[in-house]
C-alpha cells in the first residue's frame, strides 16, 4: 500500500487571493488538525509529503485544484473528505478524493493541459469578437510577451502551438473566452499571454484588474479523471 | 463578493490582508446583535494578527450572543490610495461592513508611532477625527492597551479609554452600552455611565489647566461624577480568566504564526526603564495544568506547528522547569516546534535549548541593556558581568555561532565610560570565542543592537531627560568607531522616531494638535522605515507650534503635575519617586519575589508572588519551602 491520495477542490470568492504557498500551509494545518498523519520527507528539514498538481495564480478562481498527498496509514476516501471538509475556510470547496495508483509518479509531472474561462469587459459585439478570434488564430505566429524567469526581461514567445482549443462568446458586458492551454513542465501557456495578445489583437483596452479568470479543468497524461 | 472591492484586490500587494475568512474567525449577523464592536489594530494585518491581546478580546466578546466583535487593520499605502480613489471606506474583515456602521470601535495602543495611523483609519472610515465633531450617529471611539496609560495625546480624538486588563472590563463596558442603547440614551449619557466603571477614562470630562511655563497647573473635572484618578482595571484571578483555545489562524503569513499561551502577566524584577514591568503588576500566574491544557487545545484547534509561551520573563514562571520539560516532550511527539522567548540564560536554559534544535540557528540573544555594572545598577537590571560572560562562555562551548546583544543608550547618568563598556563586552566575547575555538573556529559573530532610551509614563524614569538628537548622534558615532571589531555588527535605531515617540510617551493634551497636523501632512505607518515621512513631521511641528524639547529633553520635578496623573496605574507615585532617587544613588531594589518592595499594588489586589523566593546556598533564588 502506498496510501497516496488526491483531493480535487474549488477556489471561489475572496479566498482566490490566497497564494500557492499560503494555501499549502493552510492544508498542512488542516491535515494536522484532522489527525490524518502525513508521511514526512527524510532529512534535516522534514516536510510533509503533499503538493498541488499545478500552482494557480493569485486572483484566479478555480473548479479543479488538486492536492496530492501521502498518509502514514490507509484511510477511505470518504473519511478523508469528511474530515478535511470541516477544516476548510469559506471558498475552498472539496469536490472529490481519489486514491492514486502506484503507477502515477506525481500529478504535477503528469499534467499536460488546463482549461480556463476568461471574462474580459468590452462593448464589442459577439460577431466582432468571433471574427477577431478567427483572425487571431489564423495568424502564422501568435506572439505574446513573457517574462523570462532568469533574466526577468520581457521576451516575445510564439504561443500558437500551446493553444489546444479556444472559443469566444459575449456574455452580458463580457467577452467570455473558453480556452484549453498547455500546462505543465513540458509546455506551459499562462492565460495572461492569451489575454494580453488577444486584447492587443482586437483593441480591447479593459485594464487587467477588470478581467476575471477561472480555471475549469486540469488534463493529465493517460486521461486520468477526477 | 463585493465587486468594487474585488477589483481593488486585484491591484494591490498581498490582497490576502483584506479578505478575512480565516479558520476560527467568527461570522454572525450584525443585524441580530445588541452591540457591533470593531477591534481596530492601527498597523498592517501581518503585525496585528500576531498580537495575542486581540485574540483574547475577540474570544471573550464573540462568546457573547448579543455582541459581535469584528476586526479591522490599517491598509497598506497602495490599498489606501485605491480606497480613496474609488471611495471605498474602511471595512471590517468579517462581513465587509463599513466601520462607521458599527456601534463601537476599539483601537489598541501598542506603540506611540501608530497614533497617526489611528487618525488615518478614522478618516478612511469617513469618521470625523475629533470627538466633539462626532454626533450620536457615529460609533463610540475607544482605545486601550499599554500606551493608554498616558492617554492625553489622543484625548481629543478618543471618546473613552479602557485602562488596564481588557478581558473583563471590555465585555462589561459593551454590556453597559447595550443597556444604554436599549434605553435610548445618547452618547453623552452613555459616557457618564461608563466613566463610573473600573478602568474607564472619558477625557472630555476633564480639562487640564496650564502654568505660564507650559507645565500643568491642575486637572479640572468637567463632570462631577467622573473619578479622579481613574483606577486601572485589574483581572485579579487570571487562572479563571477566559483565554482563547480557538485563535484565528491567518491565511497569509503573519509575523508570528503560532499557538501562544500567556503563562503569567506582570513582572517582579523592577527594571527602572520598563513600563510593562510596572503597569502589568502584580504577577499573576496561570497554573501549569492550565497552561498545558491551553497549549494542547490551541494546537489541536489550529493545526499550528509552532508553540510559544508569552510573558515578560519566561523563566520567572514558578514551575518553569517542569512546564518546559513537559512541553518539550509533548511538542516533539506532535512535530511542533517550541519557542521560548526572553529566557534567562542559565544552566537549565542550556539544557532546554539543547533539546530544541532550532535555537542554535537563530543565535543566542542577551540583553544586558547597559555596558557597565554601575549603569546596570542605576536601571536596576539585575545582571552582573559574571552572569553575562559565564552564560556566553557556556553558549560558545556548546557551539553557538551567533550572539545578539541588546543595549539602550541615553539612559539617565550615562557617560562615555558606559559606552566603552558596551564595546568592551562585545570585544571580550570575540576574544572568548577565539580562546575556545581557536583561530580556525569558523564563522562567529556578535551583533550589538542599540536602541535609544525613551522615558515612559509610570516608570521611575518618567521625570528624566531624554538625550537630544545630537547627543544620540554623537553616541552612535562613538560606538560605531569603538565597535569596529572583526566579527561585530553594530545596529542602531533612528533618532527622529525616538524623539517623536518620546513626545507622545509623555505628551499632554496639546500634543494632539501635532498628531493631527502630522496626519494631515501625510504621516502614517510611522513605525515602518519605508513609510516614515520626516518631512510630514517637520511640517507638523511647525504648524502645531509644539516644541519637542519641552517633552523630551526637559527634566521634570517630582512636584510637577504629570499629564497622566489622572490615571492610577496601581503602583504608587511615592514608590516611583523613591526608585528614581535610588537610581541616582546607584542602589538596586530586589526582585519582589524575595520580599515586598512596597510598590503599593497590594492596596488593590493580592500579590501572590510576594516573597515566595529565598536566596539559597549558591546565591540564587529558590522557592521557599512552605
Amino acid at each position: 500500500m502506498n496510501n497516496r491520495y488526491a483531493i480535487r477542490f474549488g477556489k471561489d470568492g475572496y479566498i482566490k487571493y490566497t497564494s500557492h504557498l499560503d494555501l499549502l500551509r493552510m492544508f498542512k494545518r488542516a491535515f494536522k488538525k484532522t489527525g490524518l498523519a502525513l508521511c514526512y520527507s527524510q532529512g534535516f528539514n522534514p516536510h510533509p509529503k503533499m503538493g498541488f498538481a499545478q500552482p494557480l495564480s493569485l486572483g484566479y478562481s478555480s473548479r479543479c485544484e488538486i492536492i496530492e498527498f501521502e498518509t502514514r496509514m490507509p484511510h477511505t476516501t470518504g473519511e478523508i473528505m469528511e474530515k478535511m471538509r470541516s477544516e476548510m475556510p469559506p471558498g475552498i470547496n472539496l469536490i472529490s478524493c481519489i486514491e492514486l495508483d502506484e503507477k502515477i509518479k506525481s500529478l504535477a509531472a503528469d499534467t499536460v493541459a488546463a482549461s480556463y474561462k476568461i471574462w474580459i469587459p468590452t462593448n464589442q459585439t459577439e460577431e466582432a469578437l468571433k471574427n477577431a478570434l478567427k483572425t487571431y488564430m489564423e495568424k502564422e505566429e501568435i506572439v505574446a510577451l513573457k517574462r523570462q524567469k532568469k533574466t526577468k526581461k520581457m521576451e516575445p514567445v510564439n504561443i500558437k502551438n500551446m493553444i489546444r482549443k479556444i472559443e469566444i462568446a459575449k456574455v452580458g458586458p463580457f467577452a467570455m473566452i473558453n480556452a484549453v492551454l498547455d500546462c505543465g513542465s513540458k509546455s506551459n501557456c499562462s492565460p495572461e499571454l492569451i489575454i494580453s495578445s488577444f486584447c492587443l489583437h482586437c483593441n480591447i483596452n479593459s485594464p487587467r484588474y477588470e478581467v476575471e479568470i477561472e480555471r475549469t479543468e486540469l488534463f493529465f497524461v493517460n486521461n486520468l479523471q477526477f | 463578493m463585493d465587486y468594487k472591492l474585488d477589483k481593488l484586490l486585484k491591484r494591490v500587494e498581498k490582497p490576502g490582508r483584506y479578505i478575512g475568512g480565516e479558520i476560527n474567525s467568527v461570522i454572525k449577523n450584525p443585524k441580530d446583535m445588541d452591540v457591533n464592536f470593531c477591534f481596530a489594530f492601527p498597523d498592517l494585518y501581518e503585525i496585528g494578527m500576531s498580537y495575542l491581546g486581540m485574540q483574547i478580546l475577540y474570544n471573550v466578546l464573540n462568546k457573547k450572543n448579543n455582541i459581535y466583535c469584528q476586526r479591522v487593520f490599517a491598509p497598506a499605502p497602495d490599498m489606501e490610495d485605491l480606497m480613496r480613489n474609488e471611495s471605498i471606506p474602511l471595512l471590517t474583515l468579517e462581513t465587509k461592513t463599513p466601520i462607521t456602521e458599527t456601534d463601537f470601535i476599539g483601537f489598541t495602543l501598542q506603540y506611540e508611532m501608530s497614533y497617526t495611523t489611528i487618525l488615518n483609519m478614522l478618516d478612511l472610515g469617513n469618521i470625523p477625527l475629533y470627538s466633539k465633531e462626532r454626533g450620536n450617529d457615529y460609533p463610540v471611539i475607544a482605545a486601550g492597551g499599554p500606551c493608554a496609560y498616558n492617554p492625553e495625546p489622543l484625548a481629543d480624538f478618543i471618546d473613552l479609554f479602557v485602562i488596564g486588563d481588557g478581558e473583563e472590563a471590555l465585555p462589561a463596558l459593551l454590556e453597559k452600552y447595550a443597556e444604554c442603547k436599549k434605553a435610548n440614551m445618547n452618547k453623552q449619557d452613555f459616557l457618564k455611565e461608563a466613566c463610573k466603571m473600573e478602568g474607564i477614562y472619558v477625557p472630555s470630562f476633564y480639562e487640564p489647566e496650564y502654568n505660564p511655563d507650559g507645565t500643568i497647573k491642575k486637572i479640572c473635572k468637567l463632570y462631577d461624577g467622573a473619578p479622579h484618578p481613574v483606577k486601572r482595571a485589574i483581572v485579579s484571578d487570571i487562572e479563571s480568566a477566559d483565554f482563547p483555545v480557538n485563535p484565528i489562524v491567518p491565511i497569509i503569513e503573519a509575523v508570528h504564526d503560532r499557538a501562544v499561551v500567556e503563562t503569567f502577566r506582570g513582572c517582579t524584577r523592577g527594571c527602572r526603564f520598563c513600563q510593562a514591568g510596572i503597569i502589568y503588576r502584580p504577577v499573576r500566574e496561570r497554573s501549569k495544568e492550565n497552561v498545558l491544557r491551553l497549549a494542547k487545545s490551541q494546537l489541536v484547534n489550529t493545526g499550528h506547528d509552532e508553540l510559544s509561551l508569552l510573558s515578560l520573563s519566561t523563566s520567572d514562571y514558578s514551575c518553569f522547569e517542569e512546564l518546559a520539560e513537559e512541553l518539550i516532550c509533548y511538542t516533539k511527539k506532535e512535530n511542533v516546534s517550541l519557542s521560548l522567548p526572553s529566557l534567562r540564560i542559565d544552566k537549565f536554559a542550556f539544557d532546554v535549548l539543547s533539546k530544541i534544535q532550532e535555537y542554535k540557528k537563530s543565535g543566542l540573544t542577551y540583553a544586558p541593556e547597559a555596558g557597565t555594572q554601575r549603569l546596570r545598577d542605576v536601571i536596576n537590571k539585575g545582571v552582573t558581568d559574571y552572569d553575562i560572560f559565564n552564560s556566553i562562555e557556556q553558549a560558545i562551548i556548546l557551539g553557538w555561532k551567533h550572539i545578539k546583544l541588546y543595549f539602550m543608550i541615553g539612559l539617565p547618568t550615562e557617560t562615555y565610560e558606559d559606552l566603552d563598556g558596551i564595546a568592551d563586552i562585545a570585544g571580550r566575547i570575540i576574544d572568548m570565542n577565539y580562546k575556545i575555538n581557536g583561530p580556525k573556529g569558523g564563522r562567529f559573530n556578535v551583533t550589538v543592537s542599540v536602541s535609544n532610551f525613551v522615558p515612559k509614563a509610570d516608570t521611575p524614569f518618567q521625570w528624566e531627560s531624554q538625550n537630544t538628537a545630537d547627543e544620540f548622534d554623537k553616541k552612535h558615532n562613538y560606538l560605531a568607531k569603538k565597535l569596529k571589531i572583526k566579527g561585530v555588527t553594530f545596529n542602531y535605531h533612528d533618532n527622529k522616531t525616538s524623539a517623536y515617540e518620546a513626545v507622545f510617551a509623555r505628551g499632554d493634551r496639546r500634543t494632539g494638535r501635532l498628531l493631527y497636523e502630522a496626519f494631515k501632512a501625510g504621516a502614517r505607518l510611522d513605525g515602518w522605515t519605508e513609510h516614515f515621512r520626516s518631512d510630514a513631521w517637520e511640517r507638523a511641528f511647525d504648524l502645531s507650534g509644539i516644541q519637542a524639547d519641552f517633552y523630551t529633553v526637559r527634566k521634570r520635578s517630582f512636584r510637577e503635575v504629570l499629564p497622566w496623573d489622572v490615571i492610577d496605574c496601581g503602583v504608587s507615585k511615592k514608590y516611583l519617586i523613591n526608585e528614581a532617587k535610588k537610581a541616582l544613588e546607584e542602589k538596586t531594589t530586589q526582585d519582589c519575589r524575595f520580599g515586598c518592595t512596597g510598590c503599593g499594588m497590594n492596596r488593590y489586589v493580592k500579590c501572590a508572588m510576594d516573597g515566595i523566593l529565598e536566596v539559597n546556598a549558591s546565591g540564587k533564588g529558590a522557592l521557599k519551602d512552605e
